[in-house]
């Protein structure tokens, strides 16, 4: 490849990708030369205009055409734009909890990784959203991967947050490998690593050897990947990892890190699976044809999480539960295979990224103010605080789905779409309904202690800037697009145009 | 009419300042609710006179587009959705009122009517839906003012409990609403109630997916309602402040389950299973309740039995195609039913306990509220010339021209019932000695007394609106222009009202004599007039028998009621719950902050998939 | 070399992956348990070079895979020591099963 070549590719469709490595590779290097005693709050506030500028030329780009450059491995698609906004709105939330987040013993020394790793993490979640290649989607996997594994173990000295990032390395680690084992099988059987031309070449595959092969590497790939999404059976490290990481970290984990595993999961199940023809005929595909695996692992996803999350005392091991559930909840919408699949599962990111961004902002600040992460430090929030109560009670009802809140809107969506398709999928819906009312029994539990127990002490609680823009801007969200979700819905349609290109 | 869609908004608007500005305002709050619910209600009737001449008026617009499906928000103003406008509004005006007194000195005074306004808000929206979705989604708020309300008394572990189990259990009948509401959506391809029905008449949908639909809104209905089995909520929510009481579980939003029902009758009236199902749920509640309404010593939990038994009549009437009853009952029940939890309030407030037995003799302490619950006892009990005396009259004869003799029975041997406790706990309250010594016990000041006159009025001239004998004005403007909605009046058979009453007056009887008679002994009739003497002393000897037959034979009847009540309905419950716990004791412990642990389970879910993937040989 | 059957490489790679695996969930130490893993991501390497030569449809693009499967993997492991070595400052054990401060 010369210079000739280079230069020709339309590097402008990158815009949002060089801005945010831009703007990480400017933190590290102020990091290090920037004196000891300059406060290093500034180097967050900067990163964060990184994420907005990175969101404006994403809004430059929205009329663009579909592209792609390097050799069809960067694709820039409406998939991609949508999903990369939903993965900057939310990087750029947990970046001010993250400025305002201090622990104990404080963290002064490596407070300049904290953000730019947050940065890194967030470039490789937005390389996989617009990569159409095996080897980019793995390389931006590994890149938000290993960023998450150094944030969960920043607090160096707190051996918590120690031993959750040692978890969560081992358990990724396997994830990775069985993954890749999947994903070199598809390319054994294929040749080719770039995900248009596997899609080309397993139209051709009709020997019934190699249809088995890819289904296990299908089986391989999906339980590799539900690491990602904290889902069954790859869901047990999600508590302990979100119980010690900083408050922040888990924000980030149970919000950008899950919008990215599903990125790559459509990306991949998509593009990949849909190809494959089952017993040599067209007319139904492989993906279609074993809808039922992920069927099945929703609804453990959905049993498992909402039930154990009745047992919790730590409120963030209760929400690594309930971020659980909400896996399977989307991947209902997933195996429900709907013609407005993608609509809904963009919608219930959409709204799960406002409700959990602003709970656990109030989280941290609860946390923070205590030392301890018991639910009982949620008692008599009401009187202490009568706005973060109405906030918090507001984020609790929409992730338990009450009419007149965003979660409700993305949850009816996901009924809709699993009764819509024939055969409709009336068991996962039954357990969907009936695990959501088990969830009630969780979330109004924190409401009771908020708004029925009187408090331990009346201390006011202090809010700094940066969380209470996010709980505002979280709590304002939720309640809009509650009431006027044809406001998201309207603005995917008009920009995105149904996903249409995301096979073309 | 255009304006209809204001009315929510006053009670929201009242929600909203107070909840912002409830701590600087203190008791001041109850003028701003209150007002802001009068506007409410001189809305809402100003609707209704409008309505009663005008055709129906609907507005709608577009609320959502997800591809090719649309979704649209609006309201409706027709005769059900006018009346009960009128009746919601007026009911919350006077419980803002009551409250006022009631309230006094409470420190969350603010929040207080905050809730009643988020409450009404939500109750309003709901009546005033056109579609499915949207009254679903007020359903819920509904649900969750009620939540917050019968949780008021925080430091009660027990009103906490109930404010829980109401939430939840009601959620188990939503669950039913929500699936039928989708499977209706599915197969009409629209929430809106008019082309619902009008895809049931040009007959769209197959007979059995009319009765499955219509069994799941029921399912809906029935936990709102608190109908059998769905019903132990109800009595538990009394944990409440008693106007909330009055204002939410009898009169506006336990009726919102009858109100679905009656608001999607045309899609019932379509399946014949359907109907039979919510007659027969109807039937068994009323005398379900009823039964074990005659052993309660709480005067509120009485009066919440007696309000699950009314709502059961309204099912009966609606599922033996009596819809002009069941809204007649609906609106008649709303205000005696009102009226007597208000009543109820005001002794509460006066003597300090709930317990019947340590009442008694209040008639002349209690000057006001004495006749004022007279009256609402008079009209449940369906005595002649009261409000409830037209309205179950009607309902029966629903029941027996539809054909449901054995229906009919169970719903006049309730009426013999509910006289019956309603008078023992008239006769316990107010007549005989006082049972216990309270301190000076006053009337309620005119906050509370007022509305309570109000209602009182209500309670004996609202039957006169449909009546055999000055017409059935109501029953014709409800039917008007709706022939799926059956007739204006159908005419019973003349014993059936002479029964009725008989039952009634028979209840009122046998209560006086076995708890209202020591009143009479006291007063020297007996040793002064030995042929009175005698005649009471034979009386006295039927009462015995009465007492050792009858009584204990209902006592024993409405103990084993409560006995399914406890050990089948609530076990269930129960073990639903132990199951739940036990699975995620379970789940957690395995939990065991092992990493490997947590490698081996994602390593071991791969396996089995795989395994299953190899024994079928690739496809499930 | 080319008398060695292809299903031989694959055999010996899933082989290799399931040594991997059995070391990663069982071994005490936890510099063991992240060896383990490198076996695991290696086995992968093998699957992808035999399919790059000897596959249905050989391709150059399966050794660059493994080019960069081995650079991330490098990466991985560092990281998962120098995690480990701030464990090992705080609490004086390296032993896997004694990091169960975090549970149910």
């Amino acid at each position: 490849m010369d210079m000739d070549k280079l230069l020709s590719f339309d590097w402008g469709l990158m815009a949002p990708e060089f801005l945010i490595l831009g703007t990480a590779t400017i933190l590290a290097v102020l990091d290090l030369f920037l004196p000891k005693k300059i406060n290093r709050q500034v180097l967050g506030l900067f990163g964060l205009a990184g994420i907005v500028a990175a969101i404006v030329s994403l809004v430059f780009l929205l009329d663009n055409e579909t592209g792609s450059i390097l050799l069809e491995t960067f694709r820039l698609d409406s998939f991609g734009k949508a999903f990369k906004l939903l993965l900057l709105t939310g990087a750029g939330l947990v970046m001010l909890l993250a400025i305002d987040y201090k622990p104990n013993e404080g963290m002064e020394e490596y407070r300049g990784e904290f953000f730019y790793l947050f940065l890194t993490a967030l470039l490789g979640a937005m390389m996989m959203s617009s990569s159409g290649d095996l080897i980019t989607l793995f390389i931006g996997l590994e890149l938000l991967s290993i960023s998450s594994y150094i944030l969960a173990g920043i607090r160096k000295k707190n051996t918590a947050s120690n031993e959750s990032a040692m978890k969560y390395v081992i358990n990724g680690g396997i994830s990775t490998a069985i993954t890749l084992f999947g994903m070199s099988y598809v390319f054994g059987m294929t040749g080719s690593t770039n995900l248009r031309q596997i899609a080309a070449a397993l139209l051709n595959v009709d020997d019934s050897q190699q249809v088995y092969i890819l289904g296990l590497a299908f089986l391989m790939i999906f339980v590799g990947l539900s690491f990602k999404l904290a889902s069954a059976p790859f869901h047990m490290w999600a508590p302990d990892v979100y119980e010690g990481a900083p408050t922040p970290v888990t924000a980030f984990l149970s919000v950008v890190s899950k919008t990215a595993g599903f990125v790559i999961l459509i990306r991949i199940m998509f593009t990949v699976f849909t190809a494959l023809p089952v017993d040599g005929e067209y007319s139904q595909t492989f993906l279609f044809a074993n809808q039922d695996y992920i069927g099945f692992l929703a609804g453990a996803t959905m049993i498992i999480g909402n039930v154990i999350a009745l047992r919790q005392r730590s409120i963030k091991r209760l929400f690594a539960y309930s971020s659980i559930a909400h896996a399977g909840y989307i991947l209902v919408a997933f195996s429900a295979m709907s013609f407005v699949m993608f609509e809904a599962i963009w919608f219930y990111l959409l709204a799960y990224l406002f409700m959990n961004v602003g709970a656990f902002a109030i989280i941290q600040l609860l946390t923070m103010k205590e030392g301890t992460e018991d639910i009982s430090h949620f008692a008599g929030l009401y009187r202490r605080s009568p706005l973060l109560a109405v906030a918090m009670a507001i984020f609790l009802l929409s992730l338990a789905g009450i009419p007149g809140t965003a979660g409700f809107i993305g949850k009816i969506q996901i009924f809709i779409g699993a009764l819509m398709v024939s055969p409709a999928h009336y068991v996962l819906v039954s357990i969907m309904i009936a695990t959501t009312v088990v969830s009630y029994f969780y979330y109004f539990g924190i409401m009771t202690q908020i708004f029925f127990r009187p408090a331990a002490h009346h201390e006011k609680i202090a809010i700094q800037p940066g969380t209470a823009v996010a709980i505002i801007v979280s709590a304002a969200a939720t309640i809009l697009f509650g009431i006027m979700p044809q406001l998201a819905y309207g603005f995917l349609e008009s920009n995105f145009k149904a996903f249409l290109d995301f096979l073309a | 009419m255009e304006i209809a869609w204001l009315i929510p908004l006053f009670p929201l608007l009242s929600f909203l300042v107070l909840l912002l500005a409830g701590r600087r305002l203190k008791e001041a709050s109850a003028a701003a609710g209150i007002l802001l619910t009068l506007a409410s209600l001189a809305l809402s009737v100003y609707v209704l006179i409008e309505r009663l001449s005008g055709p129906t008026f609907k507005a709608e617009a577009v609320w959502l587009t997800i591809g090719d499906l649309q979704l649209t928000a609006g309201f409706e103003v027709n005769q059900l959705n006018a009346l009960m406008l009128v009746i919601v509004s007026l009911v919350s005006f006077l419980v803002h009122i009551y409250s006022k007194g009631y309230m006094h000195g409470d420190e969350r005074f603010p929040v207080y009517y905050a809730y009643l306004g988020l409450f009404t808000f939500s109750m309003l929206g709901l009546v005033l839906s056109p579609n499915l979705l949207q009254t679903y989604i007020f359903w819920e708020l509904v649900g969750l003012g009620s939540f917050l309300l019968i949780g008021f008394y925080f430091y009660k572990e027990s009103a906490k409990h109930a404010a829980m189990k109401a939430f939840i259990m009601t959620r188990i009948g939503d669950v039913g609403l929500l699936i039928g509401m989708i499977l209706l959506f599915w197969e009409t391809g629209s929430f809106e109630y008019d082309e619902i029905f009008a895809a049931v008449r040009g007959g769209e949908l197959s007979g059995t997916m009319i009765t499955l639909t219509a069994i799941l809104i029921f399912v809906g209905a029935v936990g709102k309602s608190g109908q059998f089995p769905l019903h132990t909520w109800l009595p538990d929510a009394m944990e409440g402040p008693t106007p909330v009481s009055a204002l939410i579980h009898a009169a506006t939003m336990v009726a919102a389950g009858v109100y679905l029902v009656a608001a999607t009758f045309p899609l019932f009236a379509a399946s014949e299973a359907a109907m039979m199902t919510v007659a027969i749920i109807g039937a068994f509640t009323a005398i379900f309740a009823a039964s074990i309404g005659l052993v309660q010593t709480d005067i509120k939990r009485v009066l919440a039995y007696s309000t699950v038994s009314q709502l059961g009549y309204m099912m009966l009437a609606l599922g033996s195609a009596g819809y002009v009853a069941g809204v007649f009952h609906l609106m008649t029940h709303a205000f005696f039913k009102a009226l007597l939890f208000l009543a109820a309030g005001s002794v509460i407030h006066a003597v300090h306990t709930q317990d019947i037995e340590k009442m008694g003799g209040l008639w002349k302490k209690l000057r006001f509220t004495g006749p004022l619950f007279l009256i609402g006892t008079l009209a449940i009990s369906g005595v002649p010339l009261f409000s409830g005396f037209f309205s179950k009259d009607e309902i029966l004869i629903a029941a027996w021209e539809h054909g449901n003799t054995t229906l009919f029975w169970l719903a006049v041997i309730a009426a013999f019932f509910t006289a019956f406790y309603m008078f023992r706990l008239f006769f316990m309250v107010f007549m005989g000695e006082a049972r216990s010594h309270h301190k000076a016990v006053h009337e309620s000041p005119g906050s509370m007394v007022w509305p309570m006159a109000v209602l009182g009025i209500l309670a004996i001239f609202a039957g006169y609106v449909n009546t055999p004998w000055f017409g059935t004005f109501l029953g014709d403007w409800l039917v008007e222009g709706n022939s799926a909605l059956g007739h204006g009046h159908v005419e019973g058979p003349a014993w059936i009202m002479i029964v009725a009453t008989s039952v009634s007056l028979a209840g009122i009887l046998l209560a006086y004599l076995i708890y209202g008679k020591r009143a009479i002994s006291r007063d020297g009739l007996i040793t002064s007039v030995p042929l009175t003497y005698n005649v009471l002393k034979n009386k006295y000897y039927i009462d015995e028998l009465y007492h050792y037959t009858f009584v204990y034979g209902a006592k024993a009847v409405s103990l084993f009621l409560r006995f399914i009540e406890l050990f089948l309905v609530e076990g269930i419950m129960k073990t639903v719950a132990a199951l739940v716990q036990t699975l995620g004791k379970t789940g957690s412990k395995i939990q065991s902050g092992q990493v490997q642990t947590y490698g081996a389970i994602a390593f071991a879910g791969l396996a089995v998939l795989m395994l299953i993937f190899a024994l079928t040989g690739g496809y499930l | 070399m080319s008398n060695i059957p292809v299903s031989a490489f694959l055999a010996l790679a899933l082989i290799l992956f399931c040594i991997g695996l059995y070391g990663a969930l069982t071994k005490r130490n936890t510099v063991i348990v992240l060896i383990s893993i490198e076996l695991m991501l290696n086995a992968v390497n093998i699957n992808l070079v035999t399919f790059s030569k000897y596959g249905p449809a050989p391709s150059i693009n399966g050794q660059v895979f493994a080019l960069f499967a081995i650079a991330v993997a490098a990466a991985e492991a560092a990281v998962g020591l120098a995690i480990l070595i701030a464990l090992y400052r705080n609490r004086k054990t390296v032993n896997i099963d004694e990091m169960n401060q975090l549970k149910h």
